[in-house]
């Protein structure tokens, strides 16, 4: 099972935003899309998502050709969740209810089946069960957000998309729906796609990256390959290297041998850093 | 220079934003001033230049209030505002339009506006965009467009409320940038902001937590001290390393220096 | 959606109409728009419509960005051209049950859709060739006299300038809400016919809603730089009449004058 691009192509307005990609993406992995600002990710994801009518080469989707043509791409569109960046600037309904409960409705899911999801879905986001009788327009930025991804979660997709969800919010509540995130997507074994420009967020939760350029895919492989081992992509595309990974080769640089580390995980090279520079300290004093 | 005093705001009466608010910021000062979601950050701005009146207690500028209609439109000049959104803050079609719209509003007299103009465009790197729409701009483009438009008034103290937060890493450096040369060039900043590593190069830093100052003091005070653990801020990359690897002292925002100065030598 | 409304759109070219001040442009569009009232004779459409072709071509854009900006007009262009057809007229040409298509019917729906598609045409030659903010400084040094009869003009025409700077902002936030539907699988575009007016009732409480935030914002950011007070403003875009402004404004009363005569004798 797993939704997979050959040679896809996408022009809009008569530029080219996509050019070639082929890949394919695995059920149950955290897949982390990363480049400069129009590179393109939006529009791959929108790819995907059945989002894009026009597009040159094939989309399969669990081994089945997906044909282009709208109703088609409206399966994909079933399956997979979409969460737009700063999701709580389209929020449409007039109420709480209404938005958590407009696309199982699309979708067909009898009543009975969407009333059972409303409160798993809310405890899972952190709001309280009072809110689904509020107006969207009452509530702060942070729950409105959270809203905005309740209604997306309750869909219960195989496949979320995420683009750049933490925009805006400060850092606790940042860490705190990545994490929320990561746990749904690991309970449920869910696949998800997450836009992000925030390097460290991307190796410390991916299974795997794909990095993208001028519309084109440079690489698609695990974070520790991409940040560790094969760099070249990542300068190519004039991305920076993740604090952590910078801190591991001033270390090398410094103590002039090379550190093997195996996750690129601040916790883990924060340990091997200490300990370096506790052997070097330990040297010191003798 | 700009001193807050007692200074309480809110909407609706029994639900404070800010309580008894004080302090005063030095000319020349690059202060952070840093809080959770709805701290009362933007707020505070507000207060700044007028645009909010305080309920109780008194917003100056050297010998000028807020609360003194005359005044206002001197605090204004002096006072600048780049605001957090991009989009809601451009008021023209042009980014010339843009920065001579401030002007026009202060009677500056023509020859004078093309002076400043150039000027306002030359500092943050927008001279070959004078006839730039807006929505054909990046993000980081705009805010500085936004950033040269309040220059022009030639203000003494520039306000950033959250103004790095909606852009991409990019368009932030481009406007940190801005700000440190600026602030080289004697501009006093206040920079609102929830970036931790960017409050480490700031000289002062405000918590607002709940709408009452929490801390005032230096940034390696603040992160020495333990007071960002109740506040929903995490710490900056250099304190995090700094606590991994059990140092005490000599804090930088340049965690490169920081390693490299410390590193233990045999 | 978002390249098909044309109307208030400026486009970046050069042109002599381009070039013109923009109180020439307003008037003597405005005196143009009055003569089609005299519209009635063949002569009189014929000359209309060459005056239209010509300040097309003079606009210097592409005469296929003109004619997508129609297309969301299709529905009322059809709907009168029906209503006229169906509805009036006694000399019967072809009939089906109660269906009666007549010859009166058919020139008088041709000739009124001609009308629309001829002021359509002619009012976004007006806005492609002039920026917002120009033409908005154009009316309120048109309605200057009304200032001295206590008429806020100043606030008036920034009104005017925001409202379309804003449209492209306002359509781009449409888009982003109907993709928002149709990625929790509800294609507003699927819905057939007149079923689809209403269907975007829902997509515009949203665009409200949005909508009122961004004016608070902004009503901060013109605050925050010194709009406003009471005092005038200098302003940066000096007008001036050139000589193509004369012979413009020749142009349009020899144009009127024609239209006179026609109507008169024709």
């Amino acid at each position: 099972m797993a939704y997979e691009l050959k040679q896809v192509s996408v022009s809009l307005a008569g530029r080219e935003v996509l050019r070639d990609i082929s890949c394919t993406l695995q059920e149950g992995k955290w897949i982390s899309i990363i480049g400069p600002t129009g590179a393109g990710k939006s529009t791959f994801a929108k790819v995907i998502k059945g989002l894009i009518p026009a597009y040159k080469g094939e989309y399969t989707l669990h081994r089945q050709p997906l044909p282009g043509d709208s109703k088609g791409r409206m399966k994909a569109v079933r399956e997979i969740g979409y969460v737009f960046q700063y999701p709580e600037q389209q929020i449409f309904e007039t109420t709480v209810y209404k938005e958590l409960t407009f696309g199982p409705k699309m979708l067909g899911h009898s009543r009975g089946r969407i009333e059972e999801a409303l409160e798993p879905v809310l405890r899972q986001v952190g709001l309280p069960a009072e809110i689904l009788s509020a107006s969207p327009l009452v509530l702060s930025g942070g729950q409105k957000r959270r809203v905005a991804i309740a209604s997306v979660l309750i869909t219960d997709p195989k496949l979320l998309i995420l683009d750049e969800p933490t925009a805006g919010l400060d850092p606790l509540s940042r860490q705190a729906l990545l994490q929320m995130l990561r746990e749904w997507q690991q309970a449920n074994h869910r696949t998800v796609l997450f836009i992000s420009h925030q390097m460290e967020d991307v190796a410390e939760y991916s299974d795997e990256v794909m990095v993208f350029h001028e519309g084109q895919l440079l690489g698609h492989s695990d974070p520790g390959t991409l940040f560790m081992k094969n760099t070249e992509i990542l300068r190519r595309a004039g991305l920076p290297l993740p604090e952590p990974v910078q801190l591991l080769r001033l270390v090398e640089e410094l103590s002039g041998r090379t550190i093997e580390v195996d996750s690129c995980r601040e916790r883990d090279i924060f340990d091997k850093v200490r300990l370096v520079w506790e052997a070097r300290g330990l040297h010191h004093d003798e | 220079m700009l001193i807050f005093d007692q200074v309480h705001y809110y909407y609706r009466k029994g639900q404070p934003l800010l309580a008894s608010v004080s302090f005063e910021i030095q000319e020349g000062e690059f202060v952070a001033i840093v809080g959770g979601n709805g701290s009362g950050k933007s707020t505070l701005a507000r207060l700044m230049n007028g645009l909010l009146q305080p309920r109780e207690g008194e917003v100056r500028l050297g010998h000028l209030s807020t609360r003194n209609t005359d005044d206002l439109i001197k605090i204004r000049e002096q006072v600048g505002l780049v605001f957090q959104s991009p989009d809601d803050q451009f008021i023209t079609t042009s980014v010339l339009d843009e920065v001579v719209f401030g002007l026009e509003n202060l009677r500056v007299p023509r020859e004078e506006m093309s002076v400043r103009v150039k000027q306002a465009l030359r500092a943050v790197q927008m001279e070959d965009y004078a006839e730039a729409m807006p929505h054909k701009l990046s993000g980081g483009q705009k805010q500085r467009t936004a950033i040269a438009s309040i220059l022009a008034m030639r203000p003494r103290i520039l306000v950033f409320d959250e103004a790095t937060s909606m852009l991409d890493p990019q368009g932030r450096s481009q406007v940190l940038s801005v700000m440190h040369e600026l602030h080289r060039q004697g501009m006093t900043i206040i920079h609102i902001t929830h970036h931790m590593d960017e409050v480490l190069e700031a000289e002062r830093v405000l918590l607002l937590n709940g709408g009452a100052i929490a801390f005032d003091g230096t940034p390696p005070e603040l992160f020495r001290t333990g007071t960002l653990a109740d506040h929903p801020l995490d710490q900056p990359f250099a304190v995090r390393l700094q606590h991994a690897l059990g140092l005490n002292t000599g804090l930088k925002a340049d965690w490169k220096e920081m390693i490299r100065t410390q590193w233990p030598t045999s | 959606m978002t390249n098909k409304i044309i109307m208030g759109q400026f486009t970046e070219t050069d042109s002599v109409l381009h070039r013109l001040d923009p109180r020439t442009k307003l008037l003597s569009l405005l005196v143009i728009m009055l003569s089609f009232l005299l519209l009635k004779s063949f002569a009189s459409y014929l000359a209309a419509t060459v005056l239209v072709g010509m300040l097309l071509r003079m606009s210097g854009i592409r005469l296929g960005w003109f004619a997508r900006g129609l297309k969301p007009l299709l529905l009322v262009l059809i709907f009168t051209f029906l209503y006229h057809v169906l509805l009036t007229g006694d000399t019967v040409i072809w009939s089906w049950s109660f269906i009666k298509l007549t010859e009166e019917g058919l020139t008088k729906g041709t000739i009124n859709v001609w009308r629309i598609i001829l002021l359509v045409l002619i009012a976004s030659v007006l806005t492609a060739t002039t920026k917002p903010l120009v033409l908005a400084q154009g009316l309120e040094k048109l309605l200057k006299p009304l200032s001295r009869a206590g008429f806020p003009t100043e606030t008036y025409s920034l009104m005017i300038g925001i409202a379309i700077r804003f449209i492209p902002t306002i359509i781009q936030e449409m888009d982003r809400i109907i993709l928002a539907q149709q990625a929790r699988g509800y294609d507003i575009r699927s819905i057939p016919g007149f079923k689809r007016v209403f269907a975007y009732i829902p997509i515009l409480v949203p665009l409200f809603a949005t909508t009122i935030q961004r004016a608070e914002q902004l009503s901060y950011a013109i605050d925050a730089r010194a709009f406003g007070t009471g005092k005038g403003r200098t302003s940066y875009r000096q007008l001036e009449f050139k000589r193509s402004d004369l012979v413009a404004a020749l142009f349009t009363v020899i144009f009127v004058l024609m239209m006179l005569l026609i109507r008169i004798y024709g």
